[in-house]
C-alpha cells in the first residue's frame, strides 16, 4: 500500500565518428553520422510507442502520475531527428500529470570536476527545459545519479528542492530505502533514494530467463511493491529506453506496464506521486541524514563511480578535458565551445571502462566501439584536434590585439 | 656466361606477408632475375596470379585444407605456443628431441613439400630464407649435392632479446651451420651471427636490402595537423621496436616542445599496455595511436612526419626507416639496427638514450635548415640502397660456389 513515485530518464549521447590521425586540423566531424539513425531507431523501438502508452495511462487514469528527466543532448536529437518525440513530450507536460526534471545539459560528470560548468550546464538545460515545455523544474537528478555531499551543497545553491539518488547501503547502514532523507549539508535537502531491487526487476531482469522469478507477472509485481506500509515511498527509477529498446516489445514489457499501472490504480489505497508532491508535504524535522562522502552512483555493482572513473585511460581523459576549461573559454568561439561541452557527456568515459563480468556486458552493449581501447583511441585523438583548433584561435586573439 | 638456375625457398610473399621478409624476397628476386637463371620460389600456400620473373611453387600440405592462400602462421607474429628460453643457456649443440608444438610441425610438412616439389627441377644453387625455410633447404642440399645459402632477415635473438623460442634458434643455427654459405642483411646482423650463434666470420657474407624508388612523394605538414611539429614512431608494437621508449622519449621532448604530437602507428601485443602507459604518464592527447597503417595512409604519414624515430632494441635491417628517409623526413634510428650501415648520416642513438635522442628531436625541429641537411645527406645515401646492388653481391656468391 505504498506510494510509487515513477521516474525515467531519456538520454541519447553524441557519439564520436570514426575520427583518426589524419583528420587532425581538416575539420573531419567529431560526431558520428550514426547519431541520427541510432536516435530514430531507438524512438520507433522505445520513445514513440512508450511515450504514446504513457499519454493513453495519463488520460485514462487521472491518479497515475510520473517523472521524466531529458538530457539536452537528447531533447537536441529529438528535434533535429525525430520531433514527434518532443511533441509527446509536451503534450503529457501540460496533462499536469507529469513531472521534468532538472540536470545537466550535457549529460556530465562536471558536478564533480567544476563546479562553474556544472553551474552553467545546469542552468542551460534549465532554460531549454522551459523554452520546449513552459516548465519550471524543482527536483534535481544527476547525470547517472552521481551524489555525495558535495554535489548536495552545489544543487542546494542553485535553488532545486530535492534530489534524487541511489539507496547505497554503505552509507544507508541497513535503514529504509523506501524513506526521504536529508543531505549531509549546511542547508539539507530532502532526497529520494531509488528501490534498485524493484526497479531493476523491471529494467534489467524482466526478460532474462535464467532469473528464477521469470516470467514477470503483474500480481507478482503488485504483491512485492505492496509489502510497504502507505507512508512509504517506492521510487522506481529506471531508463526510459527499459521499455522498447532494453527490453524489445516482444518481452511484452509494454503489456505489463499498462496491465501493472492498470491493476494497482485500481486499488483505492494505492497512489502514485511525484517526486515535487512528495517533498512538498515532507516535515523536515523528521527526516534522518543520508551522508555521502564519497560518490555514489546507479551503475555496476558498486554503485559508484567507477563506470566512468577507474582505470588510467578514464582519468586521463577527463582531467584532460577538464583541465581545457580556462582555455576553451578563453576563445569565445561558440561552436568550439559547444563541441568541448559535447565530450563531456559521461558516456564516453562508460566506453572507456575495462572492467570485467556483467558489468563489463551491459558496458559492451552500450557502446559504439568495439574494446574501450578503441574508445580511448578516437577520444584521445579528438582532443588533440580540439586543443589545435583552442591554441589557434587563442593566437589569433593574441595577434589581433597587438 | 653461363646463369645459375636458383631453387628458393620462401615462406612470404607480397601481399601476405607480415613483415620484411616478404618484401625482401620481392625486392630481391625481382632484381635478381636480370641476373641469375630461372629462379624457382616455393611458397607454404597457393599463390593467387602468377609472377613474370620467377616460378612459384605451390608447397602447401594437404593436411593445411584446400588451397589456403597464406601462410599456415606468419613468420613474424607472436608464437603463443613456444616455450620461451634465455638465450644463455642455449646449449647450441644440443639438438635432443624437442617439444613438438604445432608451428613445428608445420615448417616439417613444409619441407615434405618442397623436396617432393624439387624433383625434376634443374638448378645449380639453394637459397633459403629465414629458419622456417631451413630444415628443406638442408634435405634438399643433401639430396641434390648443391651448394646451400641460407640467408638471414631476422634472427629469434633479434624478435625476443630477452629469450625466444629455443627450437627456432636451434633451427636457424643448423641451417647455418649446413649451409655453404650464410647471408647476413647487415654486419650488425653478422656480429649476431657470430657472437651469438658461434658462426664462421669467413662464412657470412654481408648483403644489405635494397629499397624500391618512389615517385609520388610528397613531403610537407599540408597533410594534417599542419601547425604542429610530429613525430612518428611505425612498427609492430613489440618489445623488440621499443615503442615503450618511444612514449618515455615523449614524455621527454614535450618538456621541450609541448605542442609537439607523436603518432604510434601499429599493432602489436603491447598495444594496449602502452595505452595504459601514455594514459599513466598523462599524455592522452598529445601520443597517438593510428592504428595498423598501410597504402596511402601510410605513405602520407611518413610525408607528414617532422622527424621518424625507430628505437628498436634489435633490428636486422630496418626497411621502415628507409622509407621514411625515402620521403625526405629525417630519421633517428637505434644504433643496435642494420639500416644504420646504409644511411649513415642519419642520427643514431642507443634505443635507450631518452637525452640524446630528446635533444636531437628538439634541434631537427627548431631548426630547418639542419632537418634540410639531414634530408640532403640522406637522399644521397638512398642512391645506393637498390635491390640491383643487392642482387649483383649475391649473384657473385652463387658464382664462388657453383
Amino acid at each position: 500500500m505504498p506510494q510509487i513515485c515513477f521516474y525515467f530518464q531519456l538520454h541519447q549521447p553524441y557519439r564520436l565518428s570514426d575520427f583518426n590521425v589524419f583528420d587532425l586540423s581538416n575539420d573531419t566531424d567529431y560526431f558520428s553520422k550514426d547519431n541520427k539513425t541510432i536516435f530514430q531507431k531507438v524512438s520507433a523501438k522505445s520513445y514513440r510507442p512508450m511515450l504514446s502508452l504513457l499519454l493513453k495511462l495519463v488520460n485514462r487514469h487521472k491518479e497515475f502520475k510520473f517523472a521524466l528527466s531529458c538530457s539536452g543532448v537528447f531533447l537536441e536529437q529529438a528535434l533535429e531527428f525525430d520531433d514527434e518525440v518532443i511533441k509527446l513530450i509536451q503534450k503529457l507536460v501540460k496533462t499536469g500529470q507529469v513531472e521534468l526534471l532538472a540536470e545537466t545539459y550535457y549529460h556530465s560528470l562536471a558536478g564533480l570536476y567544476s563546479q562553474s560548468e556544472f553551474n552553467l550546464q545546469v542552468k542551460k538545460h534549465n532554460d531549454l527545459i522551459k523554452e520546449l515545455f513552459n516548465y519550471q523544474p524543482v527536483i534535481f537528478r544527476n547525470s547517472e545519479l552521481i551524489y555525495n555531499n558535495y554535489i548536495a551543497e552545489q544543487v542546494e545553491t542553485m535553488g532545486y528542492k530535492a534530489i534524487l539518488t541511489e539507496a547505497v547501503d554503505r552509507y544507508l547502514y541497513g535503514r529504509d530505502r523506501t524513506k526521504p532523507y536529508l543531505s549531509y549539508t549546511k542547508k539539507p535537502l530532502p532526497l529520494l533514494l531509488k528501490h534498485a531491487p524493484l526497479s531493476d526487476d523491471i529494467a534489467f531482469r524482466f526478460s532474462d530467463k535464467n532469473w528464477p522469478e521469470h516470467p514477470l507477472t503483474v500480481e507478482k509485481y503488485i504483491k512485492w511493491v505492496e509489502i510497504y506500509p502507505e507512508d512509504h515511498i517506492v521510487n522506481l527509477f529506471m531508463d526510459f529506453e527499459t521499455f522498447g529498446e532494453h527490453q524489445w516489445e516482444d518481452t511484452g514489457i509494454f503489456l505489463f506496464f499498462e496491465k501493472f499501472i492498470d491493476e494497482f490504480i485500481t486499488k483505492s489505497y494505492n497512489k502514485f506521486v511525484t517526486p515535487r508532491e512528495v517533498v512538498s508535504k515532507l516535515d523536515k524535522n523528521k527526516l534522518e541524514v543520508y551522508d555521502v562522502p564519497e560518490p555514489i552512483s546507479w551503475a555496476d555493482v558498486d554503485r559508484d563511480l567507477t563506470a566512468w572513473v577507474d582505470n588510467d585511460l578514464q582519468k586521463d581523459m577527463i582531467n584532460k578535458i577538464y583541465e581545457l576549461e580556462n582555455l576553451v573559454l578563453k576563445t569565445a568561439n561558440d561552436q568550439l565551445i559547444e563541441k568541448w561541452r559535447r565530450l563531456q557527456t559521461s558516456d564516453n568515459f562508460y566506453y572507456m571502462c575495462t572492467k570485467w563480468s556483467n558489468d563489463g556486458d551491459v558496458h559492451a552493449y552500450f557502446s559504439p566501439f568495439e574494446t574501450p581501447f578503441e574508445a580511448y583511441r578516437h577520444y584521445s585523438i579528438v582532443l588533440a584536434d580540439l586543443i589545435i583548433k583552442i591554441d589557434s584561435e587563442n593566437q589569433l586573439e593574441q595577434l589581433v590585439a597587438k | 656466361m653461363n646463369k645459375n638456375n636458383v631453387f628458393m625457398i620462401g615462406w612470404e610473399y607480397p601481399p601476405h606477408n607480415s613483415g620484411g621478409l616478404g618484401v625482401a624476397c620481392q625486392g630481391l628476386t625481382t632484381a635478381l632475375a636480370d641476373y641469375s637463371g630461372k629462379i624457382y620460389f616455393s611458397l607454404p600456400y597457393k599463390f593467387s596470379g602468377s609472377l613474370k620473373h620467377m616460378m612459384l611453387l605451390d608447397c602447401s600440405h594437404p593436411d593445411w585444407g584446400k588451397e589456403i592462400e597464406q601462410p599456415p602462421f606468419f613468420a613474424y607474429d607472436q608464437y603463443p605456443a613456444l616455450e620461451r628460453v634465455d638465450p644463455a643457456n642455449l646449449d647450441l649443440n644440443d639438438l635432443a628431441a624437442l617439444s613438438h608444438s604445432n608451428l613445428e610441425k608445420q615448417v616439417n610438412q613444409y619441407h615434405d613439400q618442397v623436396v617432393n616439389n624439387s624433383k625434376n627441377k634443374d638448378f645449380s644453387v639453394i637459397h633459403a630464407h629465414d629458419w622456417m625455410s631451413f630444415p628443406a633447404g638442408m634435405s634438399l642440399k643433401q639430396k641434390s649435392g648443391k651448394p646451400l645459402i641460407t640467408h638471414i632477415h631476422s634472427t629469434e635473438f633479434d624478435r625476443s632479446p630477452v629469450g625466444g623460442s629455443q627450437y627456432i634458434m636451434k633451427s636457424e643455427y643448423q641451417g647455418m651451420k649446413f649451409a655453404d654459405r650464410v647471408i647476413a642483411v647487415s654486419a650488425y646482423t653478422k656480429k649476431i651471427l657470430i657472437d651469438k650463434y658461434g658462426i664462421d666470420s669467413q662464412k657470412i657474407k654481408v648483403v644489405h636490402n635494397g629499397i624500391d624508388p618512389v615517385e609520388n612523394t610528397d613531403p610537407g605538414n599540408h597533410h594534417f595537423a599542419k601547425a604542429r611539429p610530429v613525430v612518428v614512431f611505425m612498427g609492430r608494437l613489440t618489445g623488440q621496436k621499443g615503442p615503450e621508449y618511444f612514449l618515455g622519449l615523449a614524455q621527454s621532448v614535450l618538456h621541450h616542445l609541448p605542442e609537439a604530437i607523436f603518432v604510434v602507428a601499429g599493432n602489436g601485443d603491447l598495444y594496449q599496455e602502452l595505452l595504459f602507459t601514455t594514459a599513466h604518464k598523462g599524455l592522452s592527447s598529445k601520443v597517438l595511436f593510428s592504428g595498423f597503417v598501410r597504402g596511402n595512409q601510410k605513405s602520407k604519414l611518413l610525408d607528414r612526419a617532422d622527424v621518424f624515430v625507430m628505437p628498436s632494441l634489435s633490428e636486422p635491417f630496418g626497411l621502415v626507416a628507409v622509407e621514411a628517409a625515402q620521403r625526405s623526413t629525417p630519421v633517428i634510428i637505434s644504433k643496435n639496427s642494420g639500416v644504420a650501415e646504409v644511411l649513415p648520416s642519419s642520427i643514431q642513438a642507443d634505443f635507450w638514450d631518452i637525452d640524446m635522442m630528446t635533444k636531437s628531436i628538439v634541434e631537427l625541429i627548431k631548426n630547418k635548415d639542419l632537418s634540410n641537411e639531414v634530408v640532403r645527406n640522406q637522399n644521397n645515401e638512398l642512391k645506393d640502397v637498390t635491390w640491383k646492388s643487392a642482387a649483383q653481391k649475391v649473384t657473385e656468391i652463387y658464382k664462388e660456389l657453383v
